[in-house]
């Protein structure tokens, strides 16, 4: 009984793993294009910057916190989705650009 | 062959222009405004009020206006603002014109409404040096204002901070630009604005990058730059938005100022150590006025190489984005 369990668990972790998607976001025209995500814990969020000049995404969420720097163009830069915490992403040099992302 | 390069120069550039898109220029139909603070007649009309109401200082000298004047270009016309007392504060007073658009308020963003941002001042030592705790009181003894925040904020619990904020704001997204030459050159009329000034619209939004920051409807796009007005690093200096949170793109930035009434509004730059759009418009596009070792220096600020006649055309085309005031009626009388 107690390996039937332990299968499951290791299952279940292995599921979560192997379901983890990337999602692209890119960077252009000062827009986070999409606009809007909803992604799963284990995620993760690939940034493109297909501007002419740097971005900087950032999020100051608690959970999920990062700040990705200077993004020249051209750059990718990756965050891991760890909480369950549905969060907003800036730029910190174009603070009107949003990314909200909500994690499911 | 050079008159050849000459019209094939003259054709693209004239092209470009022909098709450039000019929406992005035209006022937006409606303002913004956030769901719990809808504009109403009673509460612009009390804004007003408060706005001008010299009772809300602790000495009752200072207003709102006294450093946002409408006939100062919602400025105070000097380069750092003289505060309650004999000090001054640190930064240049930041126009109040068309903030209604704006997502961070502040040179250094960090309110993020005009709700948030209006009662800042009033508390400020640098500045109204009014602490809320006695400033509510106070009003709460006014009848004329407890009369009016009731009608303007009903079930709101009559004065306190959030109404009073309330308030000021619905009156500050009321103040609106006018219809300059520019509005009307984008809406169609060729002949609103001069050659010299359309040559500069051509390096506004080209060669000179300056719609790479001072662009759409107010002629900002709400971003934060450091442009190299101080040299090396700012030990000791205004660190900008820095002061908010130590991040690294933060480090001596400061908002992007809308240029609507721009002519109305100097001297210019948060420290308003610039007294003329020449000026300004020379450090912006040479690189800033600290060519090298500036610290977090914005990507944007490089040589553009302009000639001072460039520079010329440029001004020309910024002071068609002045338009007549706004039409508004100052009170002289207040509630009491």
């Amino acid at each position: 009984m107690k390996k039937i369990a332990t299968m499951l668990v290791i299952a279940g972790a292995l599921s979560v793993t192997l379901s983890a998607k990337n999602w692209v976001v890119d960077q252009k025209g000062k827009t986070f294009i999409p606009s809007k995500l909803t992604v799963h814990v284990g995620d993760t969020i690939t940034f493109k910057n297909s501007d002419p000049f740097a971005h900087n995404a950032y999020t100051d969420d608690e959970a999920n916190e990062f700040d990705v720097g200077m993004q020249p163009t051209g750059k990718e830069t990756h965050m891991k989705i760890n909480s369950k915490e549905s969060f907003n992403v800036e730029c910190a040099i174009h603070p009107n650009m949003l990314l909200e992302v909500t994690v499911e | 062959m050079i008159i050849k390069l000459g019209l094939s120069a003259l054709l693209v550039s004239s092209t470009l222009f022909a098709t450039s898109d000019m929406s992005k220029w035209i006022r937006p139909n409606e303002v913004p405004q956030p769901k719990d603070n809808k504009l109403t007649k009673e509460r612009i009309e009390l804004g007003k009020l408060l706005y001008f109401d010299k009772r809300l200082s602790a000495n009752e000298k200072v207003s709102c206006a006294t450093c946002h004047h409408p006939k100062r270009g919602w400025t105070d016309l000097v380069p750092v603002s003289k505060a309650v007392g004999a000090g001054r504060g640190p930064r240049n007073s930041p126009t109040v014109l068309n903030t209604a658009y704006l997502r961070k308020l502040f040179w250094d963003g960090r309110a993020k409404s005009l709700e948030q941002q209006a009662l800042g001042p009033i508390e400020a030592d640098v500045e109204m040096n009014m602490p809320l705790e006695e400033l509510i009181p106070k009003l709460q003894k006014i009848q004329g204002y407890v009369k009016l925040f009731n009608k303007a904020y009903p079930n709101e619990g009559g004065i306190n901070n959030k109404t009073l904020a309330k308030a000021i704001a619905s009156f500050e997204r009321t103040v609106l630009s006018t219809t300059a030459p520019f509005d009307k050159y984008a809406m169609g009329d060729k002949k609103a604005i001069s050659k010299k000034a359309l040559k500069g619209y051509e390096l506004f939004i080209g060669k000179a990058h300056c719609a790479d920051c001072h662009d759409k409807f107010n002629f900002t796009d709400g971003s934060f730059h450091n442009i190299g007005l101080k040299d090396g690093d700012l030990q000791g200096k205004d660190l900008g938005r820095y002061n908010l949170k130590r991040r690294a793109a933060w480090y001596g930035v400061f908002k992007t100022p809308t240029l609507r009434d721009i002519t109305k509004s100097g001297p210019y730059f948060h420290d308003g150590s610039v007294k003329t759009l020449t000026e300004a418009a020379t450090i912006c596009a040479s690189g800033g006025r600290y060519k090298n070792g500036v610290k977090n220096k914005s990507t944007y600020i490089v040589d553009r190489h302009l000639t001072q006649t460039e520079i010329s055309q440029i001004v020309a085309f910024m002071k068609t984005l002045t338009g007549p005031d706004m039409k508004l009626d100052i009170p002289t009388k207040f509630p009491q």
